[in-house]
């Protein structure tokens, strides 16, 4: 197995890189689109080091910026398609806000839209504040009233004096002297999505996932909400997303959340609904693009896939706890594999079920992520967890290795099609057989009876024997009734010369007037081409039809036309070469004039 | 220089040995703009220098040093081109390696086609002498030649000799020494026939 892949380590920093990071807050960018990938990394930062945003350009950190807040996740994309190419925006989300960065610089800070509170509880908590009313008793009838209210819809405030037991929420109540306000919604995850192409400069656009199991897309230049959508119709809460498609034309976003459950929401559904449930808390999943099947690790140590309907495939137990999973595209090989990362420190690459290749990087591979990375296409990046300092791992995937292993073909699944005529062919095959034979009996039958024709009526344009080499072609000039016919025949050996050929015109007699039929022709060199012309008359009846009027005069002058010329040679019977002219008809205009008067009579 | 090197140098611009050098290398490790530089300054192509052609086909180029006509086989280093490298071993009397002494990433893809092509039956068999050229080493931290050399794995090579130069295409700095270490090399291993006689 360890022969099948090679990948090359890079232990990036001499120095320890420390990072405290999660797996959304990794991203490749091209920054400066000159296509030299920089790595984008929001570390959290510990202990009085803040939290910042800190870019690596292959392995050394070129720069990094202090963030205001936390990051949740690190995404970029770019906003408009128009040339010269802008620069891709980067967008850092934070608690309840996003902020833009365009070219590095603060450019635009979008906050949720903050929720209103039921005109309910704001009776309530007017009756609450007031120091009339807080004695246990009738503190208890509005609590209870509060417990009414739908859960989801209360405000931490309510939430927090609910919890809380009766003489604690008295000495709560001393001490606020405000209504509640709702607090922003928090973020829980952000994705990007492609608006109208899968064009790497595509237009892109936001998708947020909230606490309260909203899902929002956001637009790229105004920051204005395209769709804003629930997760599900129970309270959701959503914790990674994957968006597969694209916005303008169809796209299906495929929700972990922290209930269990996989939820899925597509174009133009204002509520998602649950794809699947799993019995163990999700760790992570991912999306196949090919087939939008769904990968998903869980806590009770197992890989599972499930089809993009929601069932289940196939399942693996893993030896150890999975951490973390990422998909690997090696597109010069055309596979998607799963990189699954456990707690023993190996990192499995898993095409569908099977097992491919293994790496030992000897440390917990908290966050993974494969793409491009400076010049390299193919750079797997992974943060190892070591004793709360982390460092950062790249592997190269050797591009170029022209050996995969013994990996089994790529075989395309069996269409129905395909099954169906299989199994007509199983059950006649007999009959099919006989069938097949009597058809090829009949075409070379046929195949013979054209030769045999062709053979009795000396009708080969080609010579065959010795006088292979001896070509004839003729062409027709004038518009009639008399035509000059021009006979070429040629010798195309290049050492014989030929004696004794003459030519034959074969004609009806009652159509043509060939002037001379007979032509003997004189030795013909190596390498040499004798033209003879000769005068064909059409002959025309004393009774006219009216009808040839109306011939084409481009068009072929039908059966009648046809002359024969035959090429003869002493001393054997039968021609040696045939060719047939389609005479063109006479132009009606060059009738002589008698038989125009003849046409006359005719219609009379 | 070496007194040699003087001597053929005074004795008049002749060439005595042509030899066919290949120059390998990754993509964007800065092979042809390295060529570029060493080609003799030749008034009417001013325009040839910006937007090094990536193409397929081997780019053709001659110079000259310390007596030894080089006409250099810039081959394309992409990726999927590098499979190719392999048709020109066998016609190569010196091979030039160009590394992008400032790209630590890629290093390892670098040392990993070294060690292939140093391993193909065409390279292995003959004592090909071997220049590698850390280019870009006026990039604020690109490896200093040493630690590139260990950075390559060069000191298992010991069946051909090799020699590394910091360069830069940009500057021209260091290309010199190093192509004269090449044609000194090319010069002993062809010790031509006619001063025998």
């Amino acid at each position: 197995m360890s022969s099948m892949t090679r990948w090359l380590d890079v232990e990036v920093g001499t120095d320890d890189v420390e990072l405290n990071t999660l797996p959304g807050n990794l991203s490749l960018v091209d920054l400066h689109n000159d296509n030299e990938y920089r790595l984008l990394l929001g570390d959290l930062g510990r202990g009085e080091e803040g939290p910042r945003l800190r870019i690596f350009q292959g392995v050394r950190q070129v720069s990094d910026m202090i963030l205001p807040d936390l990051p949740l996740a690190v995404v970029s994309l770019y906003t408009n398609e128009s040339q010269p190419m802008s620069l891709p925006i980067i967008a850092v989300a934070f608690s309840s806000c996003i902020y833009i960065y365009r070219n590095m610089k603060l450019f635009y800070k979008y906050y949720l839209p903050s929720v209103e509170l039921s005109t309910n509880e704001t009776e309530i908590w007017k009756q609450l504040i007031d120091p009339v009313n807080q004695n246990p008793v009738t503190v208890s009838t509005y609590t209870e009233s509060l417990r009414s209210i739908p859960e989801k819809i209360l405000s931490l405030q309510s939430r927090n004096l609910l919890s809380m037991t009766v003489d604690q929420q008295l000495e709560y109540l001393e001490h606020v002297s405000s209504l509640p306000v709702m607090d922003l919604p928090d973020i829980t995850c952000v994705t990007s999505m492609k608006m109208n192409s899968v064009d790497r400069y595509g237009a892109g656009c936001l998708i947020v996932g909230t606490e309260e199991g909203d899902v929002i897309v956001l637009e790229s230049q105004t920051f204005a909400p395209l769709s804003q959508a629930k997760l599900c119709v129970v309270r959701k809460t959503p914790y990674q997303m994957v968006a597969t498609g694209l916005f303008n034309v169809d796209y299906r976003l495929t929700v972990a959340t922290r209930e269990k459950s996989v939820c899925l929401l597509k174009r133009e559904w204002s509520e998602g609904r649950v794809l699947f449930s799993t019995p163990e808390h999700i760790i992570a999943i991912e999306v196949m693009p090919a087939d939008n099947s769904v990968l998903v690790i869980c806590a009770d140590n197992t890989l599972a896939c499930y089809s993009k309907k929601g069932k289940k495939q196939w399942s693996l137990n893993l030896e150890h706890r999975p951490v973390s999973m990422t998909l690997v595209p090696v597109s010069h090989l055309g596979l998607t594999l799963a990189a699954v990362a456990l707690a023993s420190g190996h990192v499995h690459l898993y095409d569908g079920k099977a097992r491919r290749d293994t790496i030992f990087v000897r440390d917990v591979a908290s966050v993974m992520k494969f793409g491009q990375l400076g010049q390299e296409e193919h750079v797997f990046i992974i943060v190892t967890a070591r004793r709360r300092t982390s460092t950062l791992t790249a592997w190269v995937v050797e591009s170029s290795a022209p050996t995969f292993g013994h990996k089994p073909w790529l075989i395309p699944k069996k269409s129905k099609l395909f099954l169906e005529q299989s199994v007509r062919e199983r059950e006649n095959a007999v009959g099919m057989h006989v069938l097949f034979q009597q058809e090829l009996t009949r075409l070379r039958l046929m195949a013979a009876k054209t030769l045999c024709e062709a053979h009795l009526k000396s009708d080969n344009s080609v010579g065959a024997g010795a006088l292979e080499p001896v070509r004839l072609a003729a062409e027709v000039e004038g518009l009639g009734p008399v035509f000059r016919v021009t006979l070429s025949v040629e010798n195309t050996c290049a050492d014989k010369a030929v004696v004794g050929l003459a030519v034959l015109f074969h004609a009806h007699t009652a159509n043509y007037k060939v002037s001379q039929p007979y032509i003997k022709v004189p030795l013909l060199a190596p390498n040499s081409k004798l033209r003879f012309p000769t005068k064909v008359e059409e002959v025309f009846d004393a009774e006219l039809n009216p009808d040839i009027f109306f011939r084409s005069v481009t068009g072929q002058g039908g059966e009648r036309a046809l002359v024969k010329v035959l090429l003869l040679k002493e001393g054997r019977r039968g021609p040696v070469l045939a060719a047939t002219i389609q005479m063109p008809p006479t132009d009606p205009m060059m009738l002589p004039y008698d038989k125009i008067q003849a046409t006359a009579d005719f219609g009379s | 220089m070496g007194l040699l090197d003087k001597v053929s140098s005074w004795l008049g611009n002749r060439p005595r040995v042509t030899a066919p050098v290949l120059v390998l290398g990754l993509d964007r490790a800065g092979k042809t703009s390295l060529l570029h530089a060493l080609r003799p300054p030749d008034p009417t192509a001013q325009g040839a220098q910006q937007g090094a052609p990536q193409g397929v086909a081997p780019q053709m180029e001659h110079f000259q040093s310390g007596g030894v006509a080089f006409s250099a086989w810039d081959v394309s280093g992409a990726a999927r081109a590098r499979a190719l490298w392999e048709r020109h071993y066998r016609r190569a009397h010196a091979l030039i390696f160009v590394v992008d002494a400032a790209d630590h990433l890629r290093l390892v893809v670098a040392r990993e086609e070294l060690e292939l092509v140093l391993a193909h039956p065409d390279m292995s068999a003959r004592r090909v002498p071997l220049l590698v050229l850390a280019n870009k080493s006026d990039v604020p931290g690109a490896l200093p030649p040493d630690q590139l050399a260990g950075a390559l794995g060069l000191a298992r090579v010991v069946d051909r000799p090799w020699h590394v130069a910091a360069a830069s295409a940009r500057s021209g700095a260091g290309l010199a020494d190093g192509i004269a270490w090449l044609a000194r090399q090319v010069r002993d291993m062809h010790t031509p026939p006619k001063i025998q006689h």
